[in-house]
């Protein structure tokens, strides 16, 4: 039962992720750290750390998540719940792709689901920001990450391996 | 449909997805080079709109290119066939990580090595803030928008489900009768 709501969880997140595949991280956390404590805030920046380093998009993160909870069924249950509503929708409108791009229902809800969510995703950022960033160092790799990432071409996979090394050198 | 075998799409597509550490842009390089340069299957023109369909669907862009360019070549059995290929190698290694990260909790080492990752990945965030901020926030329209999530999220603690929802209801209300 409780594998079922997590994969319902994911259908549902994956279906709302307009815009780009962070948005899911604002539902993500609201339903797996704060409603139902399968992860702590800790775990769910470990989910994103290991999703970013790993090839492939960062929803590969439900695949690590997904095993931490249930194991090898919860990973693959995981990426089908992720999957399925992206096969389904991108399929339609692939068959359907001029009635779909002039859509004003499809244009103008995305109009104000696109600007909504980058101030979702500034929320998890300050909430997450709470748990990891708690000293001087802490707070220096955080400002150093935005930076280099924001203005640079720098691999975001760099930054994170980077601030591992620092870490363990001085965490 | 094409007589392209399911086996050289998921090959392809394993290549594909084993090899996209971050940027959507050498990603997308990555899918013209190999799909419309090298195996010729699909013209620049289907490519560029499997791009901008995979842009404007829910879910992770580049699967979702994936996956339309799948559907051109072989229908439903190549949609499922790039998104498996795509994802295979990442979510081996997430799993494998999972492992040896349920293996080695409380080691002191790795403790500090995520604090450092931690923050890290709490400045990616604020980087993709802010660069969606730049190309999506461009009137007090957007920015109301982006500020009323913000509040309904970081001040009120509603579900994020909920106000993507109303930000589409919304959307629906304010640009519904201007958008032609």
């Amino acid at each position: 039962m409780i594998l079922l709501k997590f994969c319902w969880i994911l259908i549902v997140v994956n279906a709302l992720t307009i815009g780009g595949g962070y948005v899911m991280l604002p539902m993500l956390q609201k339903e797996f750290v704060e409603k139902y404590h399968w992860l702590t805030n800790q775990e769910f920046l470990d989910a994103i750390a290991f999703g970013q380093v790993t090839p492939g998009p960062l929803t590969v993160m439900n695949a690590f998540i997904g095993y931490k909870i249930f194991g090898l069924i919860g990973a693959i249950s995981a990426m089908i719940s992720s999957y399925l509503p992206c096969i389904i929708i991108v399929t339609l409108v692939a068959k359907y792709y001029y009635t779909y791009r002039e859509s004003i229902i499809v244009n103008s809800s995305f109009q104000g689901i696109k600007p909504a969510v980058i101030g979702l995703l500034a929320a998890v950022a300050i909430s997450l920001g709470n748990t990891s960033l708690v000293d001087p160092i802490t707070f220096g790799i955080a400002i150093i990450s935005f930076a280099v990432i924001a203005f640079t071409k720098v691999d975001p996979t760099f930054v994170i391996i980077g601030a591992g090394v620092i870490g363990a050198l001085f965490l | 449909m094409t007589n392209i075998p399911l086996k050289n799409i998921f090959l392809v597509f394993l290549k594909i997805g084993s090899f996209s550490f971050g940027g959507v842009y050498s990603m997308l390089t990555f899918f013209e080079r190999e799909l419309v340069e090298k195996n010729k299957w699909l013209t620049h023109d289907e490519y560029i709109e499997s791009v901008a369909i995979g842009q404007m669907t829910p879910g992770p862009p580049i699967i979702n290119t994936g996956i339309c360019i799948g559907y051109k070549l072989k229908k439903i059995r190549g949609a499922l066939t790039t998104t498996v290929g795509q994802v295979f190698t990442g979510t081996v290694l997430a799993i494998l990580l999972a492992i040896f990260y349920i293996k080695t909790r409380g080691n002191v080492l790795l403790v500090s090595i995520m604090k450092g990752v931690g923050a890290a990945v709490v400045g990616l965030l604020l980087s993709i803030v802010y660069k969606m901020a730049k190309k999506t926030i461009k009137d007090y329209k957007t920015a109301l928008f982006a500020l009323s999530a913000f509040s309904a999220l970081a001040i009120f603690k509603l579900n994020p489900i909920g106000i993507i929802l109303s930000a589409g209801v919304l959307g629906l209300l304010v640009y519904g009768r201007k958008t032609r």
